[in-house]
């Protein structure tokens, strides 16, 4: 005579959650933070000029290239071959910094200047994050 | 119409997005282990520099002209491609990307709605600049071939301003008598000789070429490029980039190997490599080739090759890592200061239409190796590894000349003065 096992088993199946149908998709700081990703480089401020706006030395800056730059923009420039971070005044052609120890930076003809993007949100960390924390 | 996006001199000027201060000056990128000149962009190569010279040849030339030297920052091209493939996916409907830095694109049906495509075309140019600080070139044609042909003439003539548009049929007449059969994509060194041979020396002499008029020798790829020349399209995504028949890892060494153990570890990071392609193109390989040398310039140069074979086919890591640990012995000799190390994935095969042996029972199909790659994929590749591939290697790569990860890295982002 031959015998073919089978286990018998008693399904548990649980109970759906009430909440299943309102299912969204939980808050994304990159949505937040980031608007164009394609276009949008992050730095590090190094420097205590644009404290007025809340720009801390060592605070992380969003700079977007893809959006317009408007008068009173805090924005990232190349300015002689550096990054640098103001508020830019259009027509005085004036980089100002936000700290009144800071001079006001004038773009004169033979400097090298362009606008690199602009800072769209600048981020603290209250306490250190290991990500940016240096290996030494 | 298609369109070929094509970056400048792509890896000079991705190292001038973050460090402006280069930006306008000549520049070089060297190959791994900062061996060769890998790239230069047009003020370097004005100064005399040679693509593809040896660094050390061309080292007196760069401290005395000022030119940068970097060694190769992948991590960072390889994001900033990217994001410049992604700014220029916006300006038509399909997107083909060829290599790091060239993208093809279809205006299929869309034609009517771009009046002006050299205008579309700035447009291009403009976005890539702003939004990712790349500057890139656009050429415009009615095949693949032509997109490629005027892509050329954009980059190379003054007077084009980084587009050109072969739309007009004199215009495209009066270019293609100015330029060489080896400025056509496909058409390699000899063919271009052959065809010289034959006294056919401008690109319009080719394009009006028939058929029974081709000289004999040569094969159906260039009837197909005389009639992609002539706006007849024969090239398709799906031709111009076929599965590879080979897929080869090979390196030379920074540090010249002499231990078992690292040779060892050295062909399996190689061999994890090559398997990592051969899974993403689906194929399965017959025959794994190893080979470990000695560099030609030593004294005795030596060189060893081994051939495994695999019935049924695979593209499982370990089974390759297991073929190499048993011949190790095979390729490593006590006294060879290894230089150069390498592996190769011979007779690949299809993973979807597989011939199966009677005889042979086939493998298991473990799940490990896909989530193997999923984990890397998702996590940064060697986040998970073969150990076999050594945790410190201290045979790495040579790259002293490395600019930061800018955008891949949290610790390497780039300060900006406040």
């Amino acid at each position: 005579m031959k015998f073919i096992p089978i286990t018998a088993s008693a399904g548990i199946t649980g109970f759906e959650s009430p909440a299943s149908d309102y299912l969204q998709l939980p808050l994304s700081l990159d949505a937040l933070l980031v608007e164009h990703p394609s276009a949008t480089f992050i730095g590090k401020a190094d420097g205590h000029s644009m404290q007025g706006v809340g720009i801390f030395s060592g605070d992380i800056l969003i700079v977007d290239r893809h959006v317009t730059v408007k008068e009173g923009d805090v924005i990232v420039a190349n300015l002689n071959g550096e990054f640098i971070c103001k508020i830019l005044h259009i027509a005085q052609r004036l980089l100002a910094s936000a700290n009144v120890k800071y001079k006001d930076i004038a773009i004169n003809e033979e400097d090298q200047f362009t606008i690199e993007g602009v800072v769209i949100r600048s981020i603290r960390c209250h306490r250190a994050s290991q990500l940016l924390a240096v290996n030494i | 119409m298609f369109a070929l996006v094509d970056a400048n001199s792509f890896y000079c000027s991705a190292e001038q997005v973050f460090r402006p201060h280069w930006r306008g000056k000549p520049m070089i990128v060297l190959s791994n282990n900062d061996g060769c000149i890998v790239a230069a962009n047009k003020q370097a190569i004005a100064l005399g520099i040679k693509k593809f010279q040896p660094y050390f040849k061309a080292k007196q030339l760069c401290e005395k002209s000022g030119i940068i030297a970097c060694s190769s920052n992948y991590e960072l091209y390889a994001d900033l491609s990217h994001k410049m493939m992604q700014v220029i996916a916006r300006f038509a409907p399909e997107q083909h990307i060829y290599s790091i830095d060239e993208s093809f694109l279809s205006f299929k049906h869309c034609t009517q709605a771009i009046p002006d495509l050299a205008a579309h075309a700035q447009n291009i140019r403009r976005a890539v600049w702003k939004e990712t600080r790349l500057p890139v070139c656009v050429g415009f044609g009615k095949t693949l071939t032509l997109a490629k042909v005027a892509n050329h003439i954009a980059k190379k003539w003054p007077g084009f301003n980084g587009v050109c548009v072969l739309d007009d049929e004199s215009l495209t007449k009066q270019l293609f008598t100015q330029l060489s059969p080896a400025d056509v994509w496909g058409i390699g060194r000899k063919t271009a000789k052959k065809l010289q041979q034959n006294s056919i020396c401008s690109v319009y002499q080719l394009s009006t070429l028939t058929i029974n008029q081709l000289p004999a020798g040569f094969n159906v790829e260039l009837q197909r490029t005389i009639k992609e020349l002539n706006g007849e399209v024969c090239k398709t995504w799906d031709t111009v980039r076929a599965d590879k028949l080979q897929i080869f890892s090979t390196r030379s060494m920074g540090k010249r190997i002499r231990h078992r153990e690292h040779l060892n570890q050295a062909l399996a990071k190689h061999a994890s490599i090559a398997a990592v392609k051969a899974r993403q193109q689906q194929s399965l390989c017959a025959t794994l080739m190893v080979f470990a040398a000695n560099s030609p310039f030593d004294e005795t140069p030596c060189s060893y090759k081994i051939l495994c074979h695999f019935n049924p086919p695979t593209n499982n890591t370990t089974q390759l890592l297991k073929a190499i640990k048993d011949n190790i012995n095979q390729l490593f000799k006590p006294g060879v200061a290894y230089y150069k190390v390498g592996v190769g994935l011979l007779n690949l095969s299809s993973e979807k239409n597989q011939q199966w042996d009677l005889f042979v029972p086939p493998q298991e199909n473990t799940p490990l190796m896909s989530v193997l790659d999923q984990i890397n994929q998702r996590y940064g590749s060697d986040c998970a590894f073969f150990a076999a591939q050594g945790i410190n290697q201290v045979w790495g790569m040579r790259r002293e000349l490395l600019t930061p990860q800018y955008t891949t890295n949290w610790q390497h982002i780039p300060p900006i003065l406040c």
